[in-house]
């Protein structure tokens, strides 16, 4: 059984992989938790997600960037897939939520998708990724699949964001108590609220914030 | 409603600006590629794909709403994933605007080194666009070449996600596309000059991808200003002396360095969008046309009230300019902007933009 000294040391070290964006590092250091007898779940949520919080500070405070957010999602994403493979079904169900992301059709653009999903992914929310051009159609299909609780759009360009309106119409129609998020850069909270939806947020870490209060104010 | 009459032609009132003149009143312009061809009955796709119906458009739009030629074009001249060999298609459907690349010429780092230099008279485009020009010459209008910045063209050939990564990774990657984009760049632009020399030419760059909603100053210092000073170089050299930058998205952090390198001939004109505040803007380029700035997504979106109000507030601040100012959207005119909300701009210059 590892000592607790070694435990905490070495979920910082991941926490730090993560934040200084080191992907092999971190693969090898979930590796060592592992061997080590550390519960993958605690490894993910202390070390891993615990880091991508970190990040997502720093973001707001303006020293990272995209590039830096991207490198942290890939040093987060390898350490997972490391730990994800042992962590026992009981504490694998425990998520915060369900969300649907896609970025609406007639969009291709879905680096802020990719990092939203980062975020969630970080906070425990079990996520279903449509991907980028998604139809209509398919964000109704998905939700009936999955019962998902929120819903989240991304457009970047002004003129996919004109399917926002009717998309929502859809989700609320099938699932009225769905809770249904837009973000991309010509959103705005008034083109939010004009279009149906529930919450906004203009970038990934806000997006996370904005779900937790909206998801907390149903529950 | 009844308008003042104009005491300039278009062209007058560009001049005034490129030499430090009042002109009579407030010149609006908007960048409006997908717009055109709408206004005019055509489809999005028409705008980047048909040089005459696009001209066509671009001609009775502009007459419409009163804009001046600054800038006026329909698309990019150059493109990076198109002329590099990547797939790409004409915008379809109800929600596309633009051109959509379904196939990048670099997927990964071992690609670079297999690029070849695009055709400068044939690649992506480019056909497409000299005959635009060929129509903006016929019609005595300045010719314009539209290309991205080097750094946002060098994205647009590996795909942004990637292209960022190796600005933190593997930075000679990032300086090989660098390199083969400004070549590009200036391989059609000699084109250009060699067909409609260097003084009817108006060279326009955006630079969306540095953004600070992507990139931080430090990366723009490293990457992409040193490419920005070539360039400016390299245009000076073929005597281009009219020239226009979009600043696009939320600049703010990178405008200390924009101002302090400011390779540009002065005056350009600064295009801004609506996270850059047309005072900010003014205080950081006192020798420059600043252009902008009303939010895209409100002239889609919000009401003519709304938009006369950003307009009128716009113009105030612009009159101030010591460089001048031009009134226009923050980015590409919406394609389904409502034309009351086009027009709302056009109200308002005549409102509030007369400088006697």
């Amino acid at each position: 059984m590892v000592s607790e000294e070694k435990r905490t040391e070495l979920l910082k070290k991941i926490h730090d992989s993560v934040v200084e964006f080191e992907e092999e590092t971190s693969v090898k250091l979930c590796t060592e938790a592992l061997n080590e007898g550390i519960d993958p779940y605690d490894a993910i949520m202390e070390g891993l997600a615990a880091g991508m919080e970190t990040v997502g500070g720093l973001y707001e405070q303006k020293e990272y960037f995209v590039p830096e957010l991207l490198l942290c999602s890939d040093a987060m994403y390898a350490g997972l897939d490391v730990l994800r493979p042992h962590v026992k079904v009981d504490k694998s169900v425990k998520t915060v939520g369900k969300i649907i992301m896609g970025v609406i059709e007639g969009d291709i653009h879905d680096i802020g998708k990719t990092l939203v999903k980062t975020m969630f992914e970080a906070a425990g929310w079990e996520i279903y990724d449509l991907g980028k051009d998604v139809k209509l159609e398919k964000f109704v299909e998905e939700l009936k699949r999955t019962e998902a609780d929120v819903v989240a759009l991304s457009a970047l360009m002004t003129t996919s964001m004109l399917a926002m309106p009717k998309v929502i119409g859809m989700l609320k129609a099938e699932v009225p108590e769905v809770i249904v998020m837009v973000g991309g850069a010509p959103l705005s909270l008034e083109i939010a609220k004009q279009y149906g939806a529930d919450g906004y947020a203009k970038d990934a870490v806000a997006a996370v914030q904005e779900a937790d209060r909206l998801f907390k104010k149903v529950a | 409603m009844q308008l003042r009459q104009d005491r300039m032609t278009s062209l007058e009132r560009i001049d005034a600006l490129f030499n430090y003149q009042k002109p009579d009143r407030i010149s609006v312009g908007a960048m409006s590629t997908g717009f055109n061809t709408k206004n005019a009955g055509f489809t999005v796709a028409d705008a980047y794909e048909d040089p005459d119906k696009s001209f066509k458009a671009m001609m009775w739009t502009t007459q419409q709403y009163g804009w001046d030629p600054i800038p006026q074009y329909a698309g990019h001249t150059v493109l990076g994933a198109w002329d590099f060999g990547g797939e790409v298609r004409m915008p379809q459907g109800e929600y596309e605007g633009a051109l959509v690349i379904t196939s990048y010429p670099v997927k990964d780092e071992g690609d670079i080194d297999g690029l070849e230099m695009p055709d400068p008279k044939k690649a992506g485009r480019i056909p497409r666009a000299m005959r635009f020009s060929e129509l903006q010459a016929a019609h005595d209008i300045p010719v314009f070449f539209f290309s991205r910045s080097p750094f946002t063209m060098a994205a647009n050939i590996s795909g942004i996600d990637q292209f960022l990564r190796w600005t933190m990774k593997k930075p000679e990657a990032c300086e090989k596309l660098l390199r083969l984009s400004i070549d590009h760049i200036f391989n059609v632009l000699e084109y250009w000059v060699e067909t409609f020399g260097p003084d009817m030419i108006f060279a326009w760059m955006s630079s969306p991808s540095e953004s600070n909603q992507l990139i931080s100053p430090g990366t723009l210092k490293k990457f992409a200003l040193p490419y920005h000073a070539e360039y400016h170089k390299r245009l000076k050299k073929l005597g281009i002396k009219r020239f226009g930058l979009h600043v696009c998205g939320d600049q703010n952090l990178n405008l200390p360095l924009l101002a302090e390198a400011s390779p540009w001939q002065h005056p350009s004109v600064l295009s801004f969008g609506h996270e850059v505040d047309i005072e900010t803007a003014a205080e950081h380029f006192p020798k420059d046309i600043i252009y902008g700035n009303i939010e895209p997504a409100v002239i889609q979106t919000g009401t003519p009230e709304q938009v006369y109000e950003l307009s009128r507030v716009a113009i105030e601040k612009g009159k101030k300019a010591p460089g001048g100012f031009i009134l226009g959207p923050g980015c590409g005119l919406p394609v389904m902007a409502p034309p009351v909300n086009v027009w709302a701009m056009t109200k308002a210059a005549n409102d509030f933009g007369w400088y006697d």
